[in-house]
């Protein structure tokens, strides 16, 4: 009698201290099989499009209009004259600045016109010229008018004003007819 | 004589059983919140490198058009030609009004086909386009 109430019964447990490390294994994949690719790159807005692109066209003045060829050959032209690339922004960056002050219809256009057999890669040097230099003179607007180094940290207020005041106006050219 | 020292009658175990419990809501969280690359990339592409980049805030807007080196224009998960691609992108736009159609073109095509798909786009009336880029390493 004595000897059967000392035998013990085994325990009938799942022992669930070690589902902890399951789960942070199961964790730990995910963490690092997820790729998380964040998209960038330059935005921009086609014109609408249009059926017979040369009754409606709007002339423009000389005044306003930046245009920036890039041809087949490499070459950029900025107002039919060759320039290097990295002087776009410089350039650029003077004729927004001066109009600044000015209403909404006098603003810089830059208008970007390529050939069928530009480089890609060109073209997107070329309009991140651009951009950057309106990034440029937001930030120095920015910089002037608010105090704050960078665009980000401006309130939506100030950020709307900034916009209203330095729009980025890239117009992509209504490509030539093939012959 | 025993010699019996005092000790507290309570367990001095940290409860284990509700950790699985912690880490499956924070695995369960991750999994929820990720988003994996869904779509098989038919093309080979190496993006163009630019310094004036921005983020696209809203993933969910964004649809992608690849063109490769030999380019092969790829929407969604096949290649398309390109008469194609404005029906794809009209669908698309009646869903999502205001789609951000992202390029992702190689770096050495020619402007010829990203023009061709720009006038299809235009066409389609989904006008807000993003040339994707990486920063450039310098």
């Amino acid at each position: 009698m004595v000897k059967l109430k000392n035998k013990k019964i085994a325990e009938a447990e799942i022992p669930t201290s070690s589902m902890a490390d399951i789960a942070f294994l199961l964790l730990l994949f995910f963490l690092v099989a997820t790729v998380i690719d964040v998209d960038t790159g330059i935005g921009m807005t086609l014109p609408e499009y249009q059926e017979n692109p040369d009754e409606n066209i709007v002339p423009l003045s000389k005044e306003r209009l930046a245009a920036l060829l890039i041809n087949e050959n490499g070459d950029v032209l900025l107002n039919g004259d060759v320039i290097a690339i990295p002087q776009i922004r410089e350039n650029l960056t003077e004729r927004i600045t001066q109009k600044i002050e000015l209403p909404k219809n006098k603003k810089l256009v830059v208008s970007v016109k390529t050939d069928r057999k530009t480089n890609y890669n060109l073209y997107i040097q070329a309009l991140d010229q651009v951009k950057a230099a309106y990034f440029q003179v937001r930030e120095a607007y920015a910089n002037t008018k608010f105090g704050k180094t960078s665009i980000e940290d401006l309130t939506e207020e100030e950020s709307n004003e900034v916009k209203e005041k330095i729009p980025i106006i890239i117009s992509i050219a209504e490509p030539e007819q093939i012959k | 004589m025993k010699f019996h020292k005092k000790r507290a009658s309570t367990k001095q175990e940290i409860p284990t059983a509700s950790m699985p419990d912690i880490v499956f809501m924070l695995l369960l969280f991750f999994m929820v919140t990720t988003t994996l690359r869904e779509v098989d990339v038919l093309v080979q592409y190496t993006l163009p490198e630019a310094e004036a980049i921005e983020k696209i805030e809203n993933k969910r807007l964004v649809s992608y058009v690849w063109v490769g080196r030999d380019e092969r224009i790829q929407v969604n998960d096949t290649i398309v030609p390109l008469e194609e691609i404005r029906s794809i992108m009209y669908q698309k736009r009646v869903e999502l009004p205001n789609v951000i159609v992202s390029f992702r073109v190689d770096r050495n095509s020619n402007m010829g086909v990203v023009t061709d798909i720009q006038q299809e786009l235009r066409k389609a009336d989904a006008r807000r386009i993003n040339y994707s880029a990486r920063l450039s390493s310098q």
